[in-house]
């Protein structure tokens, strides 16, 4: 069993959904830091929950002996946000548009249309020894 | 997701505080809606005045409570959606799926 481990601007917790509001806590305690207004806080806020649950339910398929760590990097015009899993990746292409069709009534698969709409920029980068990081960026409203 | 649960002029209105982004209390709104349509009680609002944000997960709640009330011949309604869940159901396409007031007390006058 794995537990939470916390660094100045970074945190891994064990992949489980239990974890999802420990490790908001930890990026929204940093970001209120900032001076970042509601509205982005709640976008970045959003975006950290929709990477980590992916990350968890379908990197980690909830193994709990594996990690998710979150990493933070402030800079002066932007708050880079990086997620990374222990999974074996998937291809952001296949993934169906929730706003279309029958998909809008569906239960799942917003997350990643999500953090998307939400992010200035996302890539997926996928590891050759295995794993993803969702790398998302925020640039900061002066 | 902490939520109370109140009855005024026999509609249910249930109120949500803080953030919905799913986790181990995921399944309690829905395992009360069960609950309630078990008692016949089939007219709810969903008042969202303290939520600060939902994500994905909790958009997912709202669709579920939606479906479970209207496939047992009832209705769901939200009140006072902020401006921060507009948008996220805007994005989504779902802002025309739910009818929404922008009171409680509009959201219960509706159902006469």
């Amino acid at each position: 069993m794995g537990k939470i481990v916390k660094g100045k601007n970074k945190i891994s917790v064990p992949s489980s959904l239990d974890y999802l509001r420990d490790v908001d806590e930890f990026v929204e305690g940093k970001l209120k830091k900032l001076g970042l207004d509601q509205s982005q806080l709640a976008d970045v806020a959003i975006s950290v929950t929709e990477a980590v649950t992916n990350a968890i339910v379908h990197g980690n398929k909830n193994d709990r002996g594996k990690k998710v760590k979150i990493d933070l990097k402030i800079e002066k015009l932007k708050i880079v946000i990086t997620v990374e899993d222990q999974g074996d990746g998937f291809d952001p292409e296949s993934l169906s548009s929730p706003v279309e069709g029958e998909n809008i009534l569906k239960k799942v698969g917003r997350g990643v249309f999500i953090l998307k709409s939400l992010m200035d920029k996302v890539n997926f980068i996928f590891q050759p020894e295995g794993g993803t990081i969702v790398k998302m960026v925020k640039y900061l409203k002066k | 997701m902490e939520f109370t649960i109140s009855e005024k002029k026999g509609v249910v209105v249930i109120s949500p505080q803080g953030k919905i982004m799913g986790g181990p209390d995921a399944t309690e709104l829905h395992d009360k809606l069960r609950n309630l349509i078990s008692q016949n009680k089939k007219r709810i609002v969903i008042d969202l005045s303290k939520v600060d944000w939902m994500n994905s997960t909790g958009l997912g709640i709202l669709i579920s409570a939606l479906t479970t009330i209207r496939n047992n011949q009832g209705e769901l309604k939200l009140a006072n959606v902020t401006e921060k869940i507009e948008k996220l159901l805007e994005i989504t396409r779902l802002l025309t799926v739910f009818e929404r007031f922008d009171s409680l007390e509009k959201a219960i006058e509706s159902f006469k």
